[in-house]
């Protein structure tokens, strides 16, 4: 950090004029006598100060910028799986998420507060799901759903690997609990129009997951853990699961949805129907409805802004200390 | 050496400590991974459907049985969190010792010897940083501070002194007390070859003829020319002809009687031939041939050797050598005035630091002798007891003699022996002295290196003391024993007292120590053991004399073990092998004695004085660097894995890894292993003229202040703040969508991003660390950041058939499209460097080490710019005129002391013999030493 505080023996030795046949017998004096050019840092109290107040300089301003980029991002988060729970059924959660005959439809209204300008990111948010726990994060086979049924070594799938001894596509714990709540998003009893297209990664889209693989005979299994997929579509299409399969590295995670592709005036109330297909209840996990503008930066995340200024005050901070004991109590 | 005790195999102090380390590291991977598994135990439950927890799952995570759960999960964390171990660190210690000791220890200019071409020899790798820890020094004397070079100096003939040198201890006493001793300028006959500096013309060519008694000095100078197991070498003239004896002194005695006039030029096995000039009138030299009857060879229990010889003209003479105790007890009566003057004499040499030998011969008649020849024939035919017989046989003829006067040979200093101790003492190192000498020579010696002076007070515990003589002589064996014992007990005791007394004074005078052989014997005893080390260590210096080499050993390992101090051993000869065997870190000085002492050693170097660069400089920057090594290995592994640790909460405890295979695998191997084996080779405080211009450097070493638990509890701060910030700063801030796309990050995506992280600080906190940067360090440091992202661009960029790498396909591409992981790569660094780069501020304001005040005491001034200026100097040198060059430039130091002893011939092979260390070699098997010696040359030719 601090490298060339101290004194240019180094350069005085570089610039001398070397007068021997070869760089090599000298390099190798050098090295056997441990007399190589160097410099030498003391870390003396004039250069942690003045470190201090040169990182506190540049900090504080990055802090700023990245704070004010996410101070504009407008966000509104809603949490809906307690409410679009039936009175009836409040007390067991779990039978009615589980009964395929009762519908989920479920309308919700969100108040805008702010302008939010297109593109509006719509996300889900789950809590509590442990999308990195070690059996969940390797039950899946890349070369199957690049290759599809051409592979046939889906054992690192199990327990979601075969199905009447065909093997599942797209196999493995992952796939099969694709999140299946939908939404659809009114203002002024007018739908709005959700993109979903390129919501994944592009690099996902074109070289994990096959442009000739359809997912025949997915969730036709005893147990159906999530949402099912269109067996016309093939993978490299299907951005829902694709953006599934980027397993988060957290338990708590939003995983991107669609886009809304006009703006979102102060006032307006959006309402949201959504049917409320996944199931969350039976280990008590949240589901949040996240709607966001974004910034040059991203979303809306205060943290890196904060941490700038923080790290950055605090230099400041500390370099006033040393100077004042340095001036109190020079050496 | 067949007959060597068990060579131990040596572990530098350290490297203990680090073991230590180690285990309390596999502990704390324990901790963690029981914290785990119970945790994943707790965790695991049928309502997490997503996880097919179903009725067949693998035992590993089936909620039906926790227990075996927990255990499984145990397993797989262990492996996960095996970073912690750093198994490399090993490798890297091993491999950054290895250059120190062939590349910078051996190759060392400043430790060359140029007269024998000797440079230093490190024929270990262990324990190169147990030098920068050496707190006791344990020295052998002859050969070690003193060169083995004897040289006659004076003598005294019937009860005349002759030769006017002056020895440096009288100069320096003379300069203590105030007196100015007036040069005395040589006389243009003084003669100095080797094994003679004599001035005095009272003898020298036949002068002698002149003196008050010619007879004795006829004597005198026979008894030098035949008493003694010298074997000739060479050309048969005065010029040319060399000796070959078993110990120096004997070589000096008839080197001396050749500058005399009395030239012994030829040996067979019974006659001995010399040229004798100015016998008969001035000037004629004749050929005159003694016929060699008994030789009654030296040991140290006789001291003295005995010769009967026949003269041409049928006179019967034993002429004999030997200490001046025992020669006078076996002197015959009359002539009181002599033995008073010789006596004096004797002393006088002795304060000189001269090695003192008794002259003494007797007349037999041919009965007499026949009469004897007989005993002592069957004597040495015996088949039991032959030594012991032989020694009884020696004792009926050797009587009644008559002394005729003493020898006096110098014994000089090493050069830059007593600057150099005074170095090491500074330094905090205490210096005790073992040597087979008897008590005075060895306090003698102990003045002259300034080990001892009139400032100190001295406890001496002697068996030569009246009290104990007069129960000796009583010759009860079990009396003796119990007798001495008491006696050093009550000594003991009374010291110790003392001493403590003194340590209570704040200025009392500093204590010193000199115990001889006998006394220590029954101080090792266990009973006692413990105060003679209570009452040693207090002392500043320890002279043990009369010490046999098991002796040495025994103090060695007493010390060793009983202070638990590092210790140093340095001899050159075979009775110092157990000694340096014994000793944390043995040193033989490749000297006169041969080689053993340097098979046995553990460092060889040509000169005492060179223990001050061996030590301060190599000793002290090896101990800093393998410090600054482990630690810092300590450190990233550490770091590394505690990041795995918090996210390991945050999987339900599942064993997830947060890192890809390979990133995990390669991180010690390649991302961060360079810069730590550059700062293990090139990383200095201050420069090598300042470690030796400030000795109490070392000091840091002896209490081991880079290497206390409190040192390595510091860095598990740092590394458990560290691996927070890199965690948390990095998920907390990857929660959001990215960029203006709104996408989000995956979990390979923040591990890389905390992996990049991790490589990045892990390596500038290396930098941090440094108090030297060269060039390699920069270019290690950043060839181990470029390393990691030439890496994975090509890792996340290629897709191969194989399964794994898609987790990490294209993720760099991906993080580097972001904004967020430039500010990210900018703010998780440097906040998480910032703890460490405050601490080091104020640890270096406010509680500066000894080295950081030098450091900036210089830190304006260049160093080392003299030795770079005189290399260019050289234009159109051969390498190795250029290094002989570079030699003769290095700064010599003058000596300043020069002290003496008196050592027995053959005493220390006596002892070896005993001690079982080396095969015994009788004194007089000349030939058999002559020619392994020139075997020896000549191989060394080669």
């Amino acid at each position: 950090m601090d490298a060339d505080g101290g004194s240019a023996s180094a350069v005085g030795i570089e610039g001398r004029p070397v007068s021997l046949h070869s760089g090599q017998p000298r390099a190798l004096y050098q090295f056997t006598q441990q007399n190589l050019p160097a410099c030498k840092p003391v870390l003396t109290p004039g250069w942690v100060i003045a470190t201090f107040l040169l990182i506190g300089a540049i900090f504080i301003p990055v802090g700023f910028v990245s704070l004010h980029a996410s101070q504009n991002v407008v966000e509104i988060v809603v949490r809906y799986d307690a409410e679009c729970i039936p009175e009836e059924y409040q007390s067991n959660k779990v039978a009615y998420i589980r009964d395929s005959s009762i519908p989920k439809n479920c309308t919700r209204y969100l108040k805008v507060h702010k302008h939010m300008k297109a593109p509006i990111y719509v996300y889900y948010q789950l809590d509590n799901f442990y999308q990195n726990h070690r059996r969940y994060v390797k039950s899946r086979s890349d070369q199957q759903l690049l290759h599809g049924l051409k592979y046939n070594e889906t054992s690192s799938c199990k327990p979601e690997q075969l199905n009447n001894g065909l093997p599942i596509v797209p196999c493995g714990l992952i796939a099969w609990s694709l999140f299946n709540d939908t939404f659809n998003f009114v203002r002024r009893s007018e739908e709005m129009k959700i993109n979903r297209k390129n919501i994944a990664w592009k690099s996902d889209r074109d070289h994990k997951f096959g442009k000739e693989v359809y997912p025949f005979n997915f969730q036709n299994g005893t147990l159906i853990g999530g949402g099912k997929l269109d067996p016309r579509i093939p993978l490299s299409d299907q951005e829902d699961l694709i953006v599934w399969m980027r397993t988060a590295a957290l338990p708590s995670f939003r995983k991107l949805y669609g886009r809304i592709e006009e703006d979102i005036e102060a006032d307006d109330v959006i309402v949201v129907h959504l049917s409320n297909n996944y199931n969350t209840y039976s280990f008590g996990g949240k589901k949040k409805l996240v709607l966001s503008t974004s910034s040059w930066l991203g979303g809306k995340n205060n943290f890196l802004g904060i941490a700038y200024i923080f790290v950055g005050s605090s230099c400041i901070l500390t370099s006033f200390v040393f100077m004042l004991l340095h001036v109190k109590n020079p050496r | 050496m067949m007959n060597a005790m068990n060579v131990p195999s040596k572990r530098s102090t350290l490297e203990r400590k680090l073991d230590k380390l180690i285990l309390a590291l596999f502990g704390g991977l324990f901790l963690m991974c029981l914290i785990g598994a119970i945790a994943s135990g707790v965790f695991i439950n049928r309502k997490y459907y997503y996880l097919g927890l179903g009725a067949s799952v693998e035992n590993q995570f089936n909620p039906s049985n926790r227990f075996l759960v927990a255990t499984l999960t145990m397993f797989t964390l262990i492996t996960l969190y095996s970073t912690i171990i750093p198994i490399s660190l090993y490798v890297s210690i091993e491999m950054i010792k290895f250059i120190q000791s062939t590349q910078f220890i051996n190759k060392d200019l400043h430790m060359y010897h140029v007269e024998s071409n000797t440079p230093a020899l490190a024929r270990t790798s262990n324990l190169n940083e147990e030098l920068g820890q050496v707190e006791y020094i344990f020295s052998d004397k002859t050969g070690t501070l003193t060169r083995n070079l004897m040289e006659f100096f004076k003598c005294s003939i019937g009860g005349e002194v002759y030769g006017t040198g002056i020895t440096e201890i009288e100069k320096g006493g003379a300069e203590r007390r105030g007196i100015k001793l007036e040069e005395v300028h040589k006389s243009s006959n003084a003669v100095h070859e080797k094994g003679f500096n004599f001035d005095d013309a009272r003898l020298m060519l036949g002068a002698w003829r002149n003196e008050p008694d010619p007879d004795a000095c006829k004597e005198f100078f026979r008894c030098l020319a035949i008493c003694h197991t010298v074997l000739p070498e060479g050309d048969e003239s005065p010029e040319k002809v060399t000796y070959q004896a078993a110990s120096p002194d004997e070589a000096a005695l008839v080197t001396a009687a050749k500058n005399f006039g009395f030239f012994f030029y030829r040996r067979t096995p019974t006659t001995i031939y010399v040229r004798e000039s100015h016998v008969e009138k001035m000037g004629k030299v004749q050929d005159v041939s003694y016929e060699i009857l008994n030789v009654l060879e030296f040991n140290s229990t006789r001291k003295r050797q005995s010769v009967v010889c026949r003269y041409p003209d049928g006179r019967l003479v034993l002429y004999c050598k030997g200490a001046d105790s025992v020669i006078f007890e076996r002197l015959g009566d009359g002539n009181g005035d002599l033995k008073k003057t010789t006596r004096e004499h004797l002393e006088q040499f002795g304060s000189a630091g001269l090695r003192t030998l008794c002259l003494a011969y007797r007349d037999l008649s041919t009965d007499m002798y026949e009469h004897w020849n007989e005993k002592f024939i069957q004597a040495k035919s015996s088949l039991r007891d032959r030594e012991k017989k032989l020694d009884e046989v020696a004792e009926l003829i050797e009587k009644d003699l008559v002394l005729i006067g003493c020898t006096a040979i110098e014994d000089k200093l090493q050069e830059g022996v007593p600057s150099c101790i005074e170095t090491l003492s500074r330094a905090g190192i205490k210096i005790w002295v073992l040597t087979g000498d008897k008590m005075e020579t060895a306090i003698n010696i102990a003045y002259a290196c300034s080990l001892i002076n009139n400032d100190m007070k001295q406890f001496i515990i002697s068996s030569e003391t009246d009290a104990i003589r007069e129960v000796e002589d009583r010759g009860d064996q079990v009396e003796i024993a119990r007798f001495i014992k008491d006696s050093v007990t009550a000594d003991l005791k009374k010291f110790l007292e003392e001493a403590q007394q003194y340590l209570h004074t704040l200025s009392g005078p500093k204590l010193a120590l000199v115990i001889d052989g006998k006394c220590l014997m029954y101080a090792l005893d266990p009973n006692l053991r413990g105060m003679l080390l209570n009452l040693s260590l207090n002392c500043t210096s320890v002279v043990c004399c009369r010490v046999s080499p098991l002796q040495k050993a025994q103090v060695t390992s007493l010390v060793k073990k009983g202070a638990r101090k590092i210790t140093l051993s340095i001899g050159d000869g075979a009775n110092d092998v157990s000694m340096i065997q014994a000793a944390h870190v043995g040193i033989g000085i490749s000297g006169l004695e041969g080689m053993q002492a340097v098979m046995a050693s553990d460092f060889a170097i040509a000169q005492f004085r060179f223990l001050t660069d061996l030590l301060l400089v190599h000793g002290r920057w090896s101990y800093l660097r393998i410090c600054k090594v482990v630690t810092y290995f300590f450190y990233k592994n550490l770091t590394f894995t505690l990041t795995q640790f918090w996210f390991t909460f945050q999987t339900g405890f599942s064993g997830q890894r947060f890192y890809d295979d390979w990133f995990q695998s390669l991180y010690n191997v390649i991302f961060t292993a360079l810069p730590v084996i550059i700062v293990g080779l090139f990383d200095k405080d201050v420069s090598e003229s300042l470690s030796k211009k400030y000795p109490e450097l070392y000091k840091e070493g002896i209490r081991d202040s880079f290497f206390k638990w409190r040192v390595v509890g510091i860095w598990a701060f740092f590394s458990f703040y560290q691996s927070l910030v890199f965690y948390y700063f990095v998920t907390s801030s990857s929660s959001s969508g990215q960029n203006s796309s709104g996408k989000m990050f995956g979990l390979w995506d923040v591990s890389t991003m905390a992996f990049t992280c991790v490589v990045v600080t892990v390596n500038l906190r290396l930098l941090m660390l440094c108090n030297s940067i060269t060039r390699w360090h920069y270019i290690s440091v950043a060839g181990s950041i470029l390393a990691w992202f030439i890496f994975i661009f090509l890792y996340s960029g290629v897709m191969t058939p194989y399964d794994r790498q898609e987790n990490v396909f294209f993720v760099i591409y991906v993080l580097m499209s972001t904004f967020y992981f430039y500010l990210t790569l900018l703010l998780v660094p440097i906040a998480a460097l910032l703890g460490d780069f405050i601490f080091q501020g104020v640890q270096r304001w406010f509680f500066p080490y000894d080295y950081q005040i030098i450091q900036e005491i210089y830190r304006h001034e260049p160093d080392q710019s003299s030795r770079s200026e005189l290399l260019d100097i050289r234009n159109d040198l051969t390498p190795d005129e250029a290094r002989s060059y570079a030699i003769s430039q290095l700064p010599r130091e003058k000596s300043k002391h020069t002290g003496f002893a008196f050592d027995s011939p053959g005493y220390e092979s006596f002892f070896a013999s005993q001690q079982g260390v080396y095969a015994p070699q009788k004194a007089w098997d000349v030939a058999r030493r002559a020619s392994m010696r020139s075997g020896a040359r000549t191989a060394q030719k080669k």
